[in-house]
């Protein structure tokens, strides 16, 4: 209290609101710099390098779109994914990604500052974290009066685990730039509400587009927006300016999103994209009633309207299922059925079932991405209900059916953030906005309260908090919350989610670090020892790592987009030799690799996921490969002495442990993910010959052997090598042939 | 497991052109019988319908309908049974294809039930669609099981060709009852429009909901639902422990408890941010404050403990727990 008078100059009348716009943009750049900061773990610790396995055909699609130009890249056929079919990569992509980072990168070239295209992708993700928390900010200003709720809101969104989870430094996919766009087409979106501008409207179709182009998330935008304004409609509070911002929207942004190559006309034909059709119908008829109801008397009016009401609808649903029947709207795409029927996506699409990404989430999960935010999120939806203003009710559709979605699926965390920060941030504003208040309001002699009849707004007017020690005990444990957040987010960006995991980090016993860098060794080994156009086959989540860092033809990759090409390679792995070898030759492959990871207790490996492999391919031969048959009579499935023979003879499980038992003593061979002991006698191999296997044996690589020139069959050439004596035939045979099917 | 419980399909195909005359008759009569749906056999029909010389396939169901035995699924798995035999009867096929649907329940056919892991068939012979391996095919269920997936089984056995498509019954009772049901609530609604429209258009009753819908959602039901977790189960120790191990885990009353306290602690906010600040009394306001903000801490401490307990390496916690 040395000097109020100069704290005065400084926060009160106009200088004062210009300290507090420098203090607001200091803040948010602060928190801006937060975000880019704390995902930058992976870069630190190991270095600038692309993670997982989607970046790394983001990457590799990067590098073609810089070198090739944009032209080529929209017409690009690769040749050397999907052997033999190849795919046509420029339009079946999301080039939103590709082409950001590549304007980015020729910007920095104009501006002379030479990068690498490897380091704009790998840190592009941080970058557009910190232009999210902005986008955050200007969104909860539009949604809450307070003016502290913009600036937590994007304190919380730069630095909350379920957004960092999905844009740590080289993650780079598409949901690096597309949860930016999301945020902001929705700020967009509620100014074109608010204000009923086509300007507004325009710029939210604008971004929409953008959007599209970028994520296939997009759909969870084309549907919230015709809801959020269909809830309007029945609430009664159709608006011209709803009508406007609807109309512009929809317009422009369908027009945008059809120049996509990848989505094409599904914005007219698919029924993910009908509800904001239908919206769109509905808000002409809304519009044209209340332009009636300005000449008619109101009985009239109200017949009109109910029978144009059912007429509509009568004809809209009919027209609806005569055009699905006959094929013009495609039905729902299976993906987004499967969030509906949660069981759907088990029986039907294995595939997707498949992806860890898909399963449902468990409740530590949400506490574990979200911290106290979760539990601050139905506060600020109670918030929401207490004003109940256009753009409440856009937050309450969105945070109901995207807690909905999280639920269904572990990867729609990623939606449900950036709701939940600006829930939390309501809440938390509301609370902090009358215990951090200096002044002490005086008791208020009896007002007449003319509070609304909603429950939790309380009878009376706003008094304000009497007495310091309760401002002091609720700031400070809220101060002590949000400290608790902040370390929070910290670990659990710094322990689960900077993994590369194309290098894996271990403890020593003596708890030095141990790096674990197989994947780059045997790609690389595969780089430099094989032709240049030597086919790969592998399981399809390595399909996209091997196109980028080893530069070779693979059979399936992460794509999945030809079901029965990854059956195929799932025969293949979980047949006999006899069986498949011929597959092998038929579809040219040079090399197989596998991954294992019985030596050093990796449990991501191959024969982990080799169930899926024979589910797949079951689905498609179901009379030649059968899941029951992996299992033991008393349904396990074991690796070890009591493995089935078809396990036994499966070229998966002879390929992971042909030889191990060599780096053991006699009989005592262990595999340490699956804890058990295995067979004395390992496999025996026929039709192919290890080629590489590297440190730490998680990759194991296989040359597949050419037809014998004698024209002996595999299994006897091995037998001749080994001295054993030829079984004699007991009745002559014809010409070998090649085995088909 | 009662044995017969897993009922059984046998798909058995033998033919013989010598007794041509038998068989036909043979098929003449189980056709006739089963011109609505699958016959129904007993011992001595199976016997004479399933014996040697024979031009035709057979598909027989051994199942237990009676609620004796409580086998749900046999019951349940009938009327689509029905349906297939009618829809391949009714449908068209090729001329030498043939096939009879019986189905043998275990009142009716016990020695069927005994006798059919013996089965087995000795005449090779000779025809159209003639297999050199005489034992049926079998097929067990082993769970809730849709007509479309046995009948692309059973087609996958049959030889390659024309085979009628499977033609779902169109329910008319259920879009009857349907569009009644539909027309009495358009009614009820339009009787009760006064006493309805109110509490549709209350905002505490739309409130209360999507507020314990984002709670059910946030708390993991979703999971329960999918995954069909426990509710409790025993630590084996004779005790309850109502929070699985492992952070990938759950138990169907742990999310309920999550979802309690992260309702405690939200209404704790609430109250804090809403409610205190309007007490006109001093004295009062302090004392709930004091109360919200201590409920506060005190529950949260709680969440950071449970979550301690999934996640062993967690390193945060707050006092009292």
């Amino acid at each position: 209290m040395a000097e109020p008078s100069s704290l005065d100059v400084l926060l009160k009348g106009s200088s004062g609101r210009n300290t507090r716009g420098l203090l607001r943009i200091v803040i948010l750049l602060t928190v801006a710099a937060a975000a880019v900061a704390s995902r930058l773990f992976s870069v630190i610790r190991f270095e600038s390098i692309i993670h997982e396995f989607d970046p790394w055909f983001n990457f590799r699609a990067t590098k073609y779109l810089v070198e090739n130009g944009f032209y080529s890249f929209w017409d690009w056929f690769d040749d050397r994914t999907w052997h033999p079919l190849g795919r046509v990569t420029g339009g079946t992509l999301y080039p939103g990604l590709m082409v950001t980072s590549g304007v980015i990168w020729h910007v920095l070239r104009l501006l002379t500052i030479p990068v690498d295209i490897r380091n704009v992708c790998v840190m592009l993700a941080p970058g557009f974290s910190g232009l999210t928390a902005l986008a955050m900010y200007l969104l909860t200003c539009e949604m809450s009066t307070s003016p502290s709720a913009g600036l937590l809101a994007a304190a919380f969104m730069g630095i909350a685990p379920g957004y960092i989870s999905r844009s740590v430094a080289g993650s780079y996919d598409n949901e690096a730039i597309a949860i930016f766009l999301m945020v902001f087409t929705f700020y967009l979106w509620i100014k074109a509400v608010k204000n009923g501008s086509i300007m507004w409207g325009a710029l939210t179709a604008l971004f929409y587009g953008y959007m599209v182009s970028a994520w296939g998330g997009y759909v969870f935008i084309t549907n919230i927006i015709p809801l959020h304004v269909f809830v309007l409609l029945c609430m009664g509070r159709y608006s011209s300016r709803a009508y406007i911002a609807y109309t512009t929207w929809y317009a422009l942004g369908t027009l945008g999103s059809m120049q996509i190559p990848f989505v094409g006309f599904l914005p007219i034909r698919n029924s993910d994209h009908m509800s904001a059709l239908g919206v769109f119908g509905l808000i002409q008829l809304v519009a044209f009633a209340e332009f009636v109801r300005g000449f008619l008397p109101g009985k009239q009016f109200q017949r009109l309207l109910t029978s144009m009401v059912l007429l509509t609808f009568g004809i809209g649903f009919a027209g609806l299922v005569l055009l699905t029947v006959s094929g013009v709207v495609a039905p729902w795409s299976g993906r987004f059925y499967s969030l509906w029927d949660t069981g759907y996506a088990k029986i039907h699409i294995p595939i997707i079932a498949s992806v860890s990404e898909h399963q449902p989430t468990a409740w530590p999960a949400f506490f574990f991405d979200l911290n106290f935010l979760i539990w601050l999120f139905p506060a600020g939806v109670f918030m929401c209900f207490q004003s109940l203003k256009d753009e409440h009710v856009f937050v309450i559709i969105y945070a109901v059916l995207s807690s909905y979605f999280a639920g269904v699926m572990v990867r729609l965390m990623l939606t449900l953030t950036p709701i939940v920060c600006v829930a939390a941030a309501m809440a938390l504003s509301a609370v902090l906005d009358n215990f951090l208040t200096l002044g002490k309001p005086t008791p208020p002699s009896k007002v007449n309260a003319d509070g609304s009849k909603f429950f939790g707004s309380g009878k009376g007017p706003m008094v304000g908090i009497y007495s310091s020690i309760s401002k002091l005990f609720v700031s400070g444990t809220i101060t002590l919350y949000l400290l608790i957040f902040v370390a929070h987010c910290t670990w659990v960006t710094s322990n689960a989610y900077s993994s590369p995991s194309v290098v894996l980090a271990s403890r020593m016993p003596d708890g030095s670090q141990f790096i674990i860098d197989d994947y780059r060794e045997a790609y690389y080994w595969l780089r430099q020892n094989t032709p240049d156009n030597a086919k790969i086959m592998s399981w399809w989540d390595y399909g996209y790592q091997i196109g980028g860092m080893a530069d070779r033809p693979t059979l399936v990759d992460n794509n999945t987009w030809n079901n029965t090409h990854i059956a195929t390679v799932g025969k293949a792995m979980s047949s006999r030799e006899e069986v498949s070898y011929p597959i092998l030759r038929q579809h040219d492959v040079d090399y197989v690799l596998v991954v294992f990871g019985g030596l050093l207790g990796y449990s991501g490996d191959d024969l982990n996921k080799f169930l899926w492999m024979v589910r797949i391919a079951e689905g498609i031969w179901p009379d030649e490969v059968k899941e029951r048959d992996f299992f033991t009579s008393r349904g396990e499935y074991r690796v070890d002495e009591e493995a089935t023979p078809t396990m036994r003879n499966s070229l998966m499980y002879k390929m992971s442990y042909y030889n191990y038992q060599s780096l053991f003593p006699a009989g005592q061979a262990v595999d340490r993910v699956r804890g058990v002991k295995l067979p004395a006698e390992g496999p025996q191999l026929n039709t192919l010959e290890e080629a590489f296997t590297s440190e730490n044996w998680i990759i194991r690589i296989f040359k597949v052997k050419d037809l014998d020139n004698f024209g002996r069959d595999h299994s006897n050439v091995v037998a001749f090598d080994k001295g054993l004596k030829k079984k004699r035939a007991t009745k002559k045979k014809g010409p070998r042939v090649l085995r088909t099917e | 497991m009662k044995p017969w419980a897993p009922f059984v399909l046998a798909l058995s195909v033998v033919s013989g052109v010598f007794a041509a005359s038998s068989s036909a008759e043979k098929l003449q009569k189980y056709q006739s019988l089963s011109r609505s749906g699958p016959v129904d056999l007993d011992s001595a029909a199976f016997e004479e319908l399933t014996s040697a010389p024979r031009d035709y396939f057979t598909a027989v169901i051994l199942t237990a309908k009676d609620a004796r035995y409580g086998c749900l699924m046999c019951r349940e798995f009938d009327s689509e049974w029905n349906f297939i035999s009618r829809s391949w009867n009714k449908g068209s096929k090729p001329d030498d294809l043939k096939m009879v649907f019986g189905t043998v329940d275990f009142d009716q056919g016990k020695a069927v039930f005994q006798k059919l892991p013996l089965f087995s068939y000795s005449p090779p012979t000779f025809g159209p669609f003639a297999k050199v391996e005489t034992d049926p095919a079998r097929f067990d269920f082993t769970g809730p099981l849709s007509a479309d997936q046995l009948y692309a089984w059973i087609s996958r056995h049959l030889p390659d060709g024309p085979i009628p498509p499977l033609v779902r019954p169109i329910n008319y009772m259920r879009i009857i009852s349907a569009i009644t049901i539909l027309m009495g609530v358009v009614t009820l609604f339009t009787v009760l429009s006064p006493y309805v429209l109110p509490i549709i258009q209350n905002r505490n009753l739309w409130a209360a909901i999507s507020l314990i819908a984002v709670l059910l959602f946030t708390s993991g039901q979703m999971f329960n639902h999918i995954r069909k977790v426990p509710y409790v189960a025993g630590d084996g120790r004779g005790g309850i422990s109502y929070f699985a191990g492992g952070f990938q885990n759950q138990f169907g009353m742990e999310t309920q408890i999550v979802a309690a306290i992260y309702a405690v602690l939200s209404f704790a906010t609430i109250a804090l941010a809403v409610k205190v600040p309007r007490m006109e009394d001093v004295k009062g306001q302090q004392v709930a404050v004091l109360i919200w903000g201590g409920l506060l801490f005190g529950t949260y401490s709680l969440l950071l403990s449970v979550f301690k307990t999934k996640n062993a390496g967690y390193p945060f916690y707050l006092p009292p727990f």
